[in-house]
């Protein structure tokens, strides 16, 4: 279907959107790649009278290093992320990630912040910045604040963020030498069923997992549980922990049974993503303390 | 021999990859009105009322069409049974029903109008499930809808009046329960094939127009004189006031076959007295046809060593809200369930069923991947349960070359002990590259019966500078069909490709076809085009005679003329002479009909359509995934006219049978289809096809075409999942009998074997 009709902006700079978005409040949305949007436009499932294109606002493009964080603007579309050469050395494993979403077609108009901002639980991005520690920079016209990803995505489609704000930035931090992250989805359709991040931390031989499911709730799930009964287990003892504490775990999850597949199988396919991840994080991580 | 296809590049492909290619959606007619379609949002119900005065009223709409509007035509059709009307008239059959129709002076006004519409229904008790629609007290979806004999196919369908059985089909030979209580071993088993959807890259897109001269309508339909026909019954118009125009399709895997929108696009352009356009969504067509499901219970009885001594087969398919085509589709699946097996003893039973579900409609070997599912799977637990190679137990009962499949059919025109034994060579070599996951093969052999009716012609018109056009309803489907016509024309009338234009498709220049499907369209042009080159030689000949005294023996057809003994002329010598003035032409008219070539393809099938496919798989046996990473696939197609575009057509019916193997299902929930989008329907792409894919295409010359081809293109599709289904039995020890083969599937398969 066509969308409805609707007028185009295209400010160039950031205050000139808050001047629109205060002017026609509900009535307008703003987008960039809109790979989201523009579905549900076409499917009237959202109608807007006023889009705004933020291609062109300065403030919020390009992919910046500070000390401990990698700075993705919001308007970095996955293919950027997923070829640049910072954020393949500093944070590779998101790089892959973003190497892996959708369709090249997507992956070159769809932006990390267009993609956290939609909110569709059926989405890889979430979870692994959830487990690196990302935070969400919101902007508005007057203030602006941070919010971790893994508090960002409230539910189904909805989000922490507020009428008036706008992702300026996704930060990233950067893996350290002695961690790494493993990211694993799955599915059979066009997205994920179920995803799972895992970090492993070396500290003086000492491991620490962070754990964080994706795509089997409405938002990130923080794998507390099997966290805990994975620390300070030797790598070479994992595989006696391992699958017990994920089984335990994920057997409690709440999940539904969709296309994606029934809830125990998700259930399923949580555990054995997990324990996947949590074997290569940990070897990952040992191989680069050595 | 001068290689006369030296040089020349492939008809269509250069138009198509610089964007010239005109496609219907390119057509610009003056006057043009854009149509939208309001559909039905409940399974089934009686239409109450609706209201189009405020879409009336919207500016830039300028007519609305409903079921009130065509009271005086003759309002319903069907290719089969007359069952479905124009639009929808009283009442609601399924789901994406068209029950309005906007025209306005563009597509977003059409669309914004269609909101504005208000339709009030009364809901009826529905049913979407086959076996549901057969149970005492199901709601009956057509009281009595009329057959039509001899309308579209050959013969006509048996509903059972009062019930949703559209169609009743039973064969039988020898006497299947004496050999059943004789069999040493009998197998039961049922088998579940999902609806699945066509998935042309190009939506069904139709324009029509009424003028002085009657209606012309540009088709996306793959059968341009059906279109034309049932045209012809519902506006009362003699077929000759009727043109159809067949631009490039953008595929159509029997989506387009028969007839879909034209009759809607057709009335409303009919209404509003101005050229009408409609284009619909991929969502749209998705709601417009798709493969009937079907559920097949199969029994067979063999002896100790593996023979077969008799075999059982009962299908039951759901046909949707009308039966389009779907009569044929029941015969044929039961037809193709058969298997190229010797059996002494066979039945054969299908019954097809209305339900209140998108129709369904011819695809890609109508029935032949349902029935080719279950026996082939069958097969393979035979042979695990006795204990033999599946392979040797499928060679133990394999028809030689002439042997009867049924012996009212044609016997079988192939040896397919050949083509399983290079399926299965060329796997060995496949798997010998395998590293350290090595992968599991799976064999299962296809063969289905062509519903080709042998009535076809083609125009030839050589004229006076040896440019050659040739004049046919083969519609390019993106099949390749313009491209072997050329070759087939450049052959006969042994003149260069660059010298041979394919026209496009219009019914009012082009004699009749019955349409572009079922394998048919090479080997019947092929045959008419052998038909018109022979009268153009002969034609050739006389007047080389009349001109030159030239003994009609002696003319021969060289490049760019004749030779006469050893003496050139050209085409513009020989016609200059012939008319007195430099110009002129000579027409010819090749016609296949059952009796032609002394009457030999009037027997059913004119050919055998096979393929064996084999294939190397591995599991990942805690999430379920199968990943297909060698296939295999070989026919034998007598004579590969265009090699490279045999082979695309071999790969690209076998992935697209990967699709109903791995992924693909319309899903239907309360009445609705809740999957019917492409991002909630997943069709196979890039990252599943096998890094290993070898099509051999056997060149035996041994079918009825010139050259000895036979027709091919849809074969490849009938192997692919019971081969599939019989690696994972083979390697993992589970045997899935529903399709599709999702990851779920295959893991809860693997966790109930460890169960046990």
């Amino acid at each position: 279907m066509f969308i409805t009709p609707f007028t185009h902006h295209r400010p160039a700079g950031l205050h000139s959107v808050f001047d629109i978005l205060a002017k026609y409040g509900d009535d307008a949305a703003v987008y960039a790649g809109g790979t989201e949007l523009l579905l549900a436009l076409k499917a009237r499932v959202l109608r807007y009278e006023h889009l705004i294109d933020l291609k062109r606002v300065k403030e919020l493009g390009g992919v910046r290093v500070e000390n401990d964080f990698i700075g993705i603007g919001a308007l970095a579309t996955h293919y950027r992320i997923a070829n640049d050469p910072v954020v393949l050395a500093s944070i590779p494993e998101y790089a892959s990630l973003s190497d892996g979403i959708a369709n090249i077609r997507v992956r070159v108009a769809g932006t990390l912040a267009g993609n956290l901002s939609f909110a569709e639980p059926h989405s890889d991005p979430p979870a692994l910045l959830a487990a690196m520690g990302a935070t969400v920079q919101l902007v508005s016209a007057d203030s602006e604040r941070s919010v971790p990803v893994s508090e960002f995505i409230a539910g189904e489609f909805t989000t922490m963020r507020e009428d008036n704000e706008l992702i300026s930035e996704v930060r990233v931090p950067v893996t350290q030498p002695n961690e790494a992250f493993r990211f694993r989805s799955f599915g059979h359709l066009e997205r994920p069923a179920v995803n799972v991040a895992v970090g492993c931390k070396n500290d003086d031989g000492k491991t620490a997992f962070r754990i964080w499911l994706g795509a089997i709730g409405d938002h990130p799930i923080h794998a507390e549980k099997v966290e805990t009964a994975l620390r300070g287990v030797p790598r070479a003892s994992l595989r006696d922990v391992l699958p017990a504490a994920t089984e335990e775990f994920t057997s409690g999850l709440s999940a539904t049974s969709d296309l994606h597949g029934s809830a125990d199988y998700k259930r399923h396919l949580a555990s054995v993503l997990m324990q996947r991840a949590v074997n290569e994080a940990a070897e990952s991580a040992s191989s680069k303390e050595s | 021999m001068t290689d006369l296809h030296a040089h020349t590049p492939i008809s269509d492909h250069l138009e198509k990859v610089t964007g010239r290619a005109e496609f219907i959606s390119d057509v610009v007619v003056p006057g043009m009105l854009h149509g939208k379609i309001l559909r039905s949002t409940v399974p089934h119900g009686i239409i109450k009322k609706i209201d189009t005065s405020a879409a009336l009223a919207m500016p830039g709409v300028v007519a609305v069409l409903t079921g009130a509007d065509v009271a005086q035509l003759n309002n319903h059709w069907g290719p089969s049974l007359k069952d479905r009307p124009l639009i929808a008239i009283d009442r609601v059959r399924y789901v994406g029903e068209p029950v309005a129709m906007v025209a306005a002076e563009d597509e977003r006004t059409a669309e914004e109008a269609l909101e504005l519409i208000d339709v009030e229904y009364e809901l009826l008790p529905y049913v979407t499930g086959a076996e549901e629609a057969l149970a005492e007290g199901a709601p009956v979806i057509h009281a009595k809808p009329e057959a039509l004999k001899d309308f579209y196919f050959k013969g006509e369908a048996k509903p059972v009046p009062g019930t949703n059985i559209f169609q009743k089909y039973a064969y039988e030979h020898g006497d299947v329960e004496k050999a059943f209580a004789g069999a040493d071993r009998c197998f039961e088993g049922r088998f579940e094939f999902p609806m699945v959807f066509h998935y042309a890259m190009e939506p069904h897109c139709v324009i029509a127009s009424f003028h002085n001269e009657g209606l012309t309508l540009w088709s996306c339909g793959q059968s341009p004189t059906a279109v034309q026909k049932v045209l012809s019954r519902v506006f009362e118009m003699p077929l000759a006031r009727i043109r159809i125009i067949s631009p490039y399709v953008g595929g159509g895997f029997g989506g387009k076959a028969s007839v879909k929108i034209d009759p809607l696009v057709a009335a409303l352009a009919w209404k509003v007295r101005r050229p009408v356009r409609v284009c619909l969504s991929i969502s749209e067509t998705m709601l417009t046809a798709r493969r009937l499901s079907a559920t097949v219970d199969v029994k067979t009885g063999v002896r100790n060593d593996g023979t077969i001594v008799a075999k059982s087969v009962r299908i039951l398919m759901n046909g949707g809200a009308y039966a389009d085509t779907g009569p044929a589709i029941a015969v044929k699946a039961a037809n193709r369930a058969i298997g190229p097996y010797r059996i002494p003893n066979l039945k054969l039973e299908s019954v097809a069923v209305y339900t209140n579900t998108v129709p369904g409609a011819a695809f890609r070997s109508i029935g032949g991947p349902q029935a080719v599912w279950a026996s082939e799977s069958q097969m393979d637990e035979i042979a695990s349960a006795l204990d033999i190679d599946p392979v040797e137990l499928r060679s133990r009962n394999i028809l030689r070359c002439g042997e009867h499949v049924r012996p009212d059919l044609r016997p079988i025109d192939v040896e397919m002990a050949e083509a399983m034994d290079i399926a299965l060579k060329e796997m060995t070599k496949l798997q010998s590259l395998d590293a350290d996951a090595k992968t599991f093969g799976g064999t299962a052999l296809g063969i289905s019966d062509p519903g080709i009716m042998p009535v076809a012609s083609v125009l030839m018109r050589l004229k006076i500078d040896g440019s050659v056009a040739v004049v046919s309803n083969s519609v390019e489907i993106g099949q390749g069909v313009r491209e072997v016509l050329r070759k087939l024309a450049s052959e006969q009338l042994n003149q260069p490709m660059h010298a041979i234009e394919v026209l496009t498709p219009d019914t009012a220049i082009a004699p009749f076809d019955w349409g572009t499907a079922a394998s048919r369209s090479s080997l019947m042009m092929g045959l008419a085009i052998e038909d018109a080159a022979k009268d153009i030689r002969k034609q050739i000949a006389d007047i080389a005679a009349i001109v030159f005294s030239a003994e009609p023996s002696a003319v021969r057809l060289c490049e760019g003329g004749v030779m006469i003994g050893n003496e050139k002329k050209t085409f513009n010598e020989l016609l200059h002479s012939y008319y007195g003035i430099d110009s002129g032409e000579i027409v010819a008219l090749g016609r296949v009909s059952p009796h032609s070539n002394g009457g030999r393809l009037a027997q059913a099938p004119l050919f055998w359509e096979t393929a064996a496919g084999r294939c190397g798989i591995i599991a990942d046996v805690e999430t379920g995934e199968v990943k297909v990473k060698h296939y295999v696939s070989v026919a034998d197609v007598g004579r590969a006219l265009n090699r490279a575009g045999a082979e695309g057509q071999d790969e690209g019916a076998s992935i697209m049978g990967l699709g109903h193997t791995l992924s693909e299902e319309l899903i239907y929930e309360d009445g609705q289809p809740i999957n019917a989008t492409m991002i909630d329907y997943h069709v196979p792409t890039i990252d599943e096809v096998p890094e290993n894919f070898v099509t051999v295409l056997i060149e035996s010359g041994t079918g009825p075409g010139p050259g000895g081809m036979r027709g091919m293109g849809e074969g490849a599709i009938l192997p692919v999942a019971p081969a599939i289904a019989n690696a994972l039995a083979t390697g993992y020890g589970i045997r899935i009998r529903e399709l599709p083969i999702t990851p779920e599937r295959v893991w809860r398969a693997l966790r109930d074997k460890r169960k046990v």
